[in-house]
């Protein structure tokens, strides 16, 4: 289709149109997310059409060729969030996962590193202390298999992730509120060093191997937070019917008196209680009361309210920091039957 | 068979001829950065060989009529090859008309002409949806004359 032949449409809206008819153009190659695989090789070669004393001709250019050396990257992350843990606590675990973000296969050396600098305790490691989560559940049990240096270091294809777990022991001298951290570092074992560093001929099938911009090493801090105050919590109800008995008839107020008391050393901080209401009765409206004192129902600068926000009506009563010689708190509400 | 035969001894007398009209030679190379004399960062081309993810190569291209007879209509065009990621803006070639192709070279366009379609949605084509690039040259190559032909395109 020539735009001559057409003069009332100029020749760059059908050059448009063309290229409409044109779909979903996005190249098929052989890269991963770490980029092409190592080893590819790419060529070039340029065509030359011309004509020459009115005959068409086509020549073409030599063919270059480059190769693609191996790029070397690793990434840890943590997976676990916060693990609470008790003081003497033995074998807890901290769930990383490591995966080989270069272009060809590596594998990895793993350290863990428990005395870290600025936290309340140093987790002391298990003996092992890195196992694989050989069976994929995520926490440390007799099916993961542990980890030597030297003999059984990972080895991952491009974009390929392992799983770690870090095990460790907590003191018996911590105290709850406590932050321990424990760090897992994975390091390339072809090279690690300034991104851009040439291992000449060390990356797969002997190309060369570059590290990549995560120098080839990678580390993540897991954390563990000690949590072991005992609250004993205990809830008691007594019926008043609207005929001076006890029976639980629809119109009898029931009231509720749940007492919360620190059985333990250390402190509950910002301890929080929620008690929602039965689903067959109704809240008696400014019934709650906190160590006798009344709290209104709504959301205000004391220490409660009556939460609607969920569907069902739940007393929430804050009892800020409690340790054993704050005593017993005792909070009381009162429903009636519908 | 006689016709036959003429014919196919003149179309290989074209190819022979061919050979030697132009001189069309490509090369890749690749940044290096260096400390010059004067103790600055400077940075310079040099032959690519080897070559990393996210490495920018630089293709060139040049061709020069060896012939007595001046060339008209020449195009060199270039595929791209699928793992480089061509470097919108990278084109260069003195005398020329830059234009490429989304389709595997059956049709060519300047670029702020070009459209794909991705996940149904039509958008303007970037250098990374290239198949090829080729130079139109605008005006003859005259006996003796050299033309340059250069692009750059990033490793996946």
């Amino acid at each position: 289709m020539k735009a001559a032949s057409n003069l009332l449409v100029p020749a760059f809206v059908w050059m448009r149109r063309l290229s409409l008819l044109i779909f979903c153009c996005v190249h098929s190659n052989t890269a991963v997310g770490a980029g092409v695989a190592v080893g590819t090789v790419i060529e070039n070669t340029a065509n030359i059409t011309y004509d020459l004393a009115g005959t068409p001709l086509a020549l073409q250019s030599n063919t270059t060729t480059i190769v693609v050396a191996e790029r070397i990257n690793v990434v840890t992350t943590l997976q676990s969030s916060q693990t609470l843990v008790s003081a003497n606590d033995s074998a807890r675990a901290l769930l990383f996962a490591i995966t080989n973000t270069g272009n060809g296969s590596e594998t990895f050396l793993l350290a863990i590193d428990s005395n870290i600098a600025g936290d309340d305790f140093d987790p002391v490691p298990s003996t092992p202390s890195i196992y694989f989560d050989t069976d994929g559940s995520g926490d440390f049990n007799a099916a993961d298999q542990s980890y030597t240096p030297g003999v059984n270091d990972p080895n991952l294809g491009a974009d390929e992730s392992v799983a770690v777990l870090l095990v460790n022991d907590i003191p018996g001298t911590v105290v709850n509120g406590n932050i321990g951290r424990s760090r897992l570092t994975a390091t390339a074992v072809t090279g690690s060093d300034v991104p851009g560093t040439v291992f000449a001929n060390q990356g797969d099938g002997g190309v060369n191997a570059v590290v990549g911009a995560t120098g080839g090493t990678a580390s993540a801090v897991g954390e563990y937070l000690v949590s072991d105050v005992l609250i004993n919590v205990v809830k008691a109800q007594s019926v008043a019917d609207p005929f001076g008995g006890t029976e639980p008839v629809p119109g009898a107020t029931l009231t509720y008196t749940i007492t919360i008391e620190v059985a333990s050393a250390g402190t509950a901080t910002a301890s929080v209680l929620r008690d929602a209401i039965p689903t067959f009765s109704s809240f008696v409206a400014n019934s709650i009361t906190l160590n006798g004192v009344a709290i209104s129902d709504a959301t205000d600068a004391d220490a409660g309210e009556i939460d609607s926000s969920s569907g069902t009506q739940t007393v929430v009563v804050r009892l800020g920091d409690l340790t054993q010689s704050d005593g017993v708190q005792t909070v009381v509400f009162q429903v009636t039957i519908d | 068979m006689k016709i036959l035969t003429a014919i196919i001894l003149a179309t290989l007398a074209v190819s022979a001829a061919a050979e030697t009209h132009l001189d069309v030679r490509t090369t890749v190379q690749k940044e290096e950065t260096f400390i010059n004399d004067a103790g600055e960062q400077q940075t310079r081309l040099v032959a690519a060989d080897i070559v990393v993810p996210g490495e920018k190569v630089f293709y060139t291209i040049t061709f020069r009529n060896i012939s007595e007879e001046s060339a008209d209509n020449v195009v060199i065009t270039n595929p791209i090859a699928a793992d480089l990621l061509y470097v919108d803006g990278s084109g260069i070639g003195p005398g020329t008309d830059i234009q490429f192709s989304v389709d595997g070279g059956k049709t060519f366009a300047s670029a702020e002409d070009l459209v794909v379609i991705e996940d149904g949605v039509e958008r303007a084509a970037e250098g990374r949806d290239f198949t090829h690039v080729r130079w139109v040259m605008k005006n003859d190559l005259e006996a003796g004359a050299e033309g340059t032909a250069r692009f750059a395109a990033i490793l996946e």
